[in-house]
């Protein structure tokens, strides 16, 4: 039975946000252990590792078409529409910059990082991992308070986005340090491009995180 | 006079079906919120729903009956007792009918509507369209547009309320427990009166302004009192600190409160025209007023109330599975919002909608930021509904006023 009272009230996008989180943070688990896999020489799961996280982010898309697709014109929210899907769109760039990261690993077969370099490398993958976690926290401690407008609530949101803040500069600077090391090293430039490139593309990961941060703060604006 | 009692026993027995019509579909919405935000369960709520739409119905019932028949069609075509009988009958029918198709087909229309729609197809066809009062017509229909608004503020400014004084302090579940004697106290406070005001046993105590006000002041002072000390009695635990859990215990009280409401509210459209009917049949005339009798009142509650036990299950069902963001307080809002549009609006005589005032009621938390999500074009998709409700169940009046005719002369 289809009552007037019943279609006013739509599935809330809260919900959506909070499972896409959590699908951010389980890839953020698969994508540390490949990561170590493939620094290792003798790597056999990489690829499997890779495939659960593309599997993970096909289902966070999923998650992010069906928050986008339904909510309809004159929805009323405590928050503006579109800031939402902004927000989402930063929180789903974390998973996808993820994915990019161990494709761009997988498109080179020969392990070309250099040796000398991993550990400032499991520092940087460290310091985008922290974020990845503070941003599924943020998600959950956000939806509390838009549930209380408790003003306790509120700065406890704000004092995570701006540890995401610090993380992000974190991050940029591990991985200041770590290109400007890889272009001093005697490599061959295949193996610089690909590694340079690699670093880049999992420094980004905080740069969508510090993002999703940014637009929750937008959110929390009164 | 043998015909006549024929034609009572089919008035009973139409009044019955439009009563059960009414219980079926708008149980939904005395207890929607309250389900949604599971503060009872399905089977409490069918059957606080079903004994306060009784007493309800009973108790708190009459005023309306007369407005409804008497404002829109003029009286002259009731000069007339044939006429006037089986216009009775054809419109309880078509109302009836309108509801079940409604029902049916899942569309959200109002019994109230129906029932106007109703009559006014009847006055048509017994007096033409100089009967109808077009301008009682419009304030009714404006009083349709002010009913939603009129929830929707005051559900607006009490979660506004609620942000300030319980949910933003630091300790909400304390401030829940401080300020639930107002809140508990506002709603006694509006039954009271409408009860001193608006029922035969309160009129018989024929009290003034001042008084009423102070006693009912006094009820709210006690009852609040008293549920502030059972919260703390009962519900505080040393899990059970939260807001919502305080504002759940409440929300049982606003959503009987609704059922009351809706009861008093709801009754008159099943029953108005049934009162005519009897009082034909029993006196051979009728007035421009026309008296309920208590029992008339009680058949219609317990109507109501069969209509809730047969559909409410299904409704409820629905409703528990559908709303999975309406918290506690949200729901007191809704509820409270809703309840006392109702009965303000029925102390005035107007017919309104207790769907339109709770949908009005979910807007005004909306529009406070206090929903997830709610979608407010259903707004509209009501409206439309509302547009076709008077016309569809006018026509369905007109064509079986001319059957029963055709039958009965």
């Amino acid at each position: 039975m289809r009552l007037p009272f019943l279609s006013m009230f739509l599935t809330s996008p809260f919900d959506g946000i909070q499972e896409h989180a959590e699908k951010v943070q389980d890839c953020a688990w698969a994508f540390q252990q490949a990561v170590e896999c493939y620094l290792t020489s003798q790597c056999q799961t990489f690829e499997e590792l890779r495939r659960e996280v593309v599997r993970l982010e096909s289902e966070a898309d999923a998650i992010k078409r069906r928050i986008r697709g339904h909510l309809p014109i004159g929805t009323l929210m405590p928050v503006s529409k579109f800031q939402l899907f902004r927000y989402l769109r930063e929180q789903d760039g974390v998973l996808d910059a993820v994915e990019d990261a161990l494709d761009w690993i997988s498109f080179r077969q020969v392990p070309g990082f250099p040796k000398d370099l991993n550990k400032d490398f499991f520092l940087l993958v460290d310091a985008v991992v922290d974020p990845i976690e503070e941003l599924s926290k943020m998600a959950r401690e956000a939806r509390s308070y838009f549930q209380t407008f408790n003003e306790k609530q509120r700065t406890k949101v704000k004092s995570i986005i701006r540890n995401l803040r610090h993380q992000e500069h974190e991050a940029d600077k591990v991985e200041d340090t770590l290109k400007s090391k890889l272009f001093n090293m005697d490599i061959d430039a295949v193996s610089i491009y690909h590694s340079i490139r690699l670093v880049e593309i999992v420094g980004s990961i905080a740069d969508h995180a510090e993002n999703a941060g940014d637009m929750m703060r937008a959110m929390l604006a009164k | 006079m043998g015909g006549e009692y024929i034609v009572l026993i089919i008035g009973y027995i139409f009044g019955f079906y439009m009563a059960w019509n009414i219980g079926a579909n708008d149980v939904a919405n005395s207890m929607a919120s309250a389900v949604g935000a599971k503060a009872i369960t399905i089977r409490q709520a069918i059957l606080i729903a079903s004994l306060l739409n009784v007493v309800g119905a009973t108790f708190l019932g009459s005023h309306v009956t007369n407005t409804i028949r008497k404002g829109i069609v003029s009286t002259q075509i009731l000069s007339d007792p044939q006429l006037a009988l089986i216009g009775a009958l054809a419109a309880l029918l078509a109302a009836a009918l309108w509801v079940s198709f409604a029902t049916w087909k899942s569309l959200p229309v109002s019994t109230t509507h129906s029932i106007v729609g109703a009559m006014i197809g009847f006055g048509i066809m017994a007096g033409g369209f100089d009967v109808i009062n077009w301008s009682k017509l419009g304030a009714v229909v404006l009083s349709w547009v002010i009913s939603p608004i009129f929830s929707l503020v005051i559900a607006f400014f009490l979660f506004k309320l609620i942000i300030r004084l319980v949910l933003s302090s630091d300790d909400a579940g304390a401030a829940a427990l401080r300020w639930s004697p107002v809140f508990i106290g506002s709603a006694v406070f509006v039954v009271v009166l409408s009860f001193l005001f608006k029922t035969p046993l309160g009129k018989n105590l024929s009290l003034a302004m001042p008084s009423a006000l102070i006693i009912a002041a006094v009820a709210a002072y006690v009852l609040g009192m008293a549920g502030k000390w059972m919260i703390r009695r009962f519900v505080i635990g040393p899990q059970n600190r939260g807001a919502e859990e305080i504002f759940r215990r409440i929300q049982i009280g606003t959503s009987c409160y609704v059922a009351l409401a809706q009861g008093a509210n709801d009754v008159a459209n099943a029953i108005g025209p049934l009162a005519v009917i009897y009082f034909l049949v029993k006196t051979g005339a009728v007035g421009a007023k026309v008296p309920v009798p208590i029992f008339l009142l009680l058949f219609g509650g317990v109507g109501i109330a069969c209509g809730i036990w047969m559909a409410g299950y299904r409704v409820m069902t629905t409703i528990g599975t559908k709303i999975t963001t309406l918290t506690n307080t949200r729901g007191f809002c809704v509820d409270f919002s809703a309840a006392t549009t109702v009965l303000l609006a029925s102390k005035l005589g107007l017919p309104v909608s207790t769907t339109h005032a709770a949908v009005g009621g979910v807007m005004g938390v909306g529009i406070a930021r206090g929903m997830e999500a709610v979608n407010f074009r259903v707004v509209f998709q009501i409206m439309i509904y509302w547009v076709l409700t008077v016309p569809a169940a006018a026509l369905t009046s007109m064509l079986l006023f001319w059957i029963i005719r055709w039958i009965y002369l």
